[in-house]
């Protein structure tokens, strides 16, 4: 692989996380650079989704810093992670159900539209060209992702692996600079795992965008990223390359138990 | 065989997102406008005007309002007619009281008079969901109509209300008969469906039915909800509200407050329910079997008592009537909860294959 990995972009320093009493991150510390792949894995339970809710703003840390291309980032709500080009794919599908695979990308293109509602009802002027500019990058993601033949379809009807990669695309229609893929591969089978990934490291490759990604098949973290972050019960256990991590005897310890 | 796509290749995306990519769906619709516009005054009577085609065109207008906010916003509200009321009592208000205002603009402040309001009681969208807004709208529903009787200058110092509409007068010319009045409200129902249609297949229909289905991921998408939710409930109560001015100024003439019940915004509610929850059409499919049921009803159960020579009285037929109405939503709520519209698509599906079987 020829990628030159960057500068740090996003970096979280002694995060802890609280929801009442129950302690869902405490005091973790992790960077991410500029064109990796870094995955985040870590038992049930570990506070996985949790970390990502952090990063892009669902939840708020009670304390720790996160440093977005290095200033500090005030308290935000998720739609400003947005506008940082932060896009994020969920661990159960959250498309948009009654929508067609074409108008679920279509919004995920929606922070770079300027027409309001009163041209879009008289489709005058920037609605109609804006409409058109945004279905030529959206059937770009479309064209890349292999799913002309559904464009029309409601999502609802569609399997299950193609609703993984049509919530992949209305994240890349966002043209994000980092991406946060949650278990994009539960659930799959072998082939359609096999092409998820070969989607992951395109788009890493000719995007050169960021992926942060959690996942629980082992085989396909150390295969595809860079560095990795292992978690338990909130806390950070292990950090590195995937051979490092591997042969980590705490790592070890929290998948196999202590006895092993 | 007609209905077939088939041959009709789309080259650029501008063909593809046109209003009605389909050619037999334009001759249709095209049809439909010159059949309303030239062919319905020729021949309909005056009854049909003043009691079935103006009020079924402003209840859709009413039912394509709460479509909007609950079919593709997915926000319940139950205050739809006291919207309408804003709308009508705002219209007359603004007749009243400013000099000269031609007839039309004042429509459209009454409509944003009802928007303003919809969206003082848009608020509570912004914290709770479902069953809980509806309660909520309720608020709406009987502050709006308490406001009206409580305040004698809202209905300029009139007993218990009640306001008579100013004359309808459009460019100097004074609106009088039935066909006048329907080619108005004909007028201002298609422009205005238009203008939802454009608005439900552009970026805000997309943002709203974002909301609609999933909220988490459309504020992570980037959709900042409440101005979403708001403008929702902001273009659903223009609707209502001027589907109201019409409805006192183009059907009845005279309204009291009380006249805006929950019962009619429940009939409301009914028409989407019936006619498609997220669907233009459903609103107008909705409204006509709302409203033409129990009319029918009315025409053909006399009929029917005397083709078997049963002896009913107008009451038993009333109550038929009634029993009959209910019978047929609670059916269609079980054979298609879906609604007409959703039947109506079906229908087009097979007939885009038909008479071959696949």
């Amino acid at each position: 692989m020829s990628k030159k990995i960057g500068d740090v972009i996003l970096d979280l320093q002694n995060i802890s996380l609280r929801f009442g009493g129950v302690k869902a991150l405490t005091d973790i510390s992790f960077n991410v650079k500029q064109h990796e792949i870094r995955a985040i894995i870590g038992p049930n339970g570990a506070g996985k989704s949790s970390m990502l809710n952090v990063i892009n703003g669902v939840y708020h840390p009670q304390e720790g810093k996160i440093f977005w291309h290095g200033n500090e980032r005030k308290k935000m709500e998720p739609h400003m992670a947005a506008q940082q080009n932060i896009a994020r794919t969920f661990q159960n599908i959250a498309l948009f159900k009654g929508m067609s695979v074409l108008d679920n990308i279509m919004t995920g293109r929606i922070t770079k539209m300027k027409s309001n509602f009163i041209e879009h009802a008289l489709w005058f002027g920037r609605a109609k060209n804006e409409e058109l500019e945004h279905r030529k990058k959206v059937e770009e993601v479309i064209d890349f992702l292999e799913i002309q033949h559904i464009r029309k379809t409601p999502v609802g009807r569609l399997p299950y692996g193609l609703q993984k990669r049509v919530e992949l695309g209305r994240a890349l229609a966002a043209e994000p600079t980092m991406l946060l893929l949650d278990e994009p591969m539960a659930g799959m089978n072998v082939e359609e795992k096999q092409d998820m990934c070969r989607f992951i490291l395109d788009v890493n490759d000719q995007f050169g965008t960021t992926i942060v990604l959690i996942e629980h098949d082992m085989g396909v973290v150390m295969d595809i990223s860079d560095r990795v972050v292992v978690l338990d019960y909130g806390k950070k256990i292990g950090d590195g390359v995937p051979d490092v991590v591997k042969n980590s005897e705490e790592v070890i310890k929290a998948y196999l138990g202590a006895g092993h | 065989m007609l209905y077939r796509e088939a041959g009709q290749f789309k080259t650029t995306y501008a063909a593809d997102q046109q209003l009605f990519p389909i050619r037999q769906d334009r001759i249709g619709v095209i049809t439909l406008l010159l059949v309303a516009f030239l062919g319905v005054p020729l021949f309909a009577s005056e009854y049909w005007f003043s009691a079935i085609l103006i009020p079924f065109l402003i209840f859709a207008l009413a039912a394509l309002g709460l479509n909007v906010l609950t079919g593709y916003a997915g926000q319940l509200s139950l205050g739809s007619a006291a919207f309408m009321a804003v709308g009508a009592y705002a219209a007359y208000n603004f007749q009243l009281r400013i000099e000269g205002i031609p007839i039309l603009v004042s429509f459209a402040l009454a409509g944003l008079t009802a928007a303003g309001v919809g969206i003082l009681f848009g608020l509570p969208s912004l914290r709770i969901k479902g069953f809980y807004l509806a309660v909520a709208t309720l608020a709406a529903q009987f502050f709006i109509v308490w406001c009206l009787t409580k305040f004698p200058w809202l209905s300029n110092n009139s007993s218990s209300g009640v306001i008579s509409t100013q004359k309808l007068i459009i460019f100097g010319h004074e609106l009088t008969t039935p066909v006048e009045k329907y080619l108005l409200v004909l007028s201002i129902v298609v422009v205005m469906a238009l203008a939802a249609k454009n608005m439900v297949r552009s970026s805000t229909g997309r943002a709203w039915m974002a909301v609609r289905d999933m909220d988490v991921a459309a504020s992570v998408i980037g959709i900042k909800l409440m101005p979403t939710k708001l403008l929702a409930f902001a273009v659903s109560s223009f609707y209502c509200g001027v589907a109201g001015a019409l409805y006192a100024f183009c059907y009845l003439g005279s309204v009291e407050p009380d006249g805006f019940s929950l019962e009619m915004s429940f009939k409301i509610l009914f028409m989407i329910i019936i006619g498609g929850v997220g669907s233009i059409m459903g609103s107008f499919l909705g409204a006509a079997f709302i409203l033409l049921l129990p009319i029918f009803l009315d025409v053909a159960l006399p009929f029917l008592a005397g083709l078997f020579g049963l002896p009913f009285s107008s009451a038993t037929v009333s109550h038929i009537q009634i029993t009959v109405f209910g019978a047929l939503i609670m059916f269609f709520l079980i054979v298609e909860p879906h609604g007409l519209a959703r039947l109506w698509q079906i229908a087009k599906e097979k007939l885009r294959l038909w008479p071959f079987p696949h």
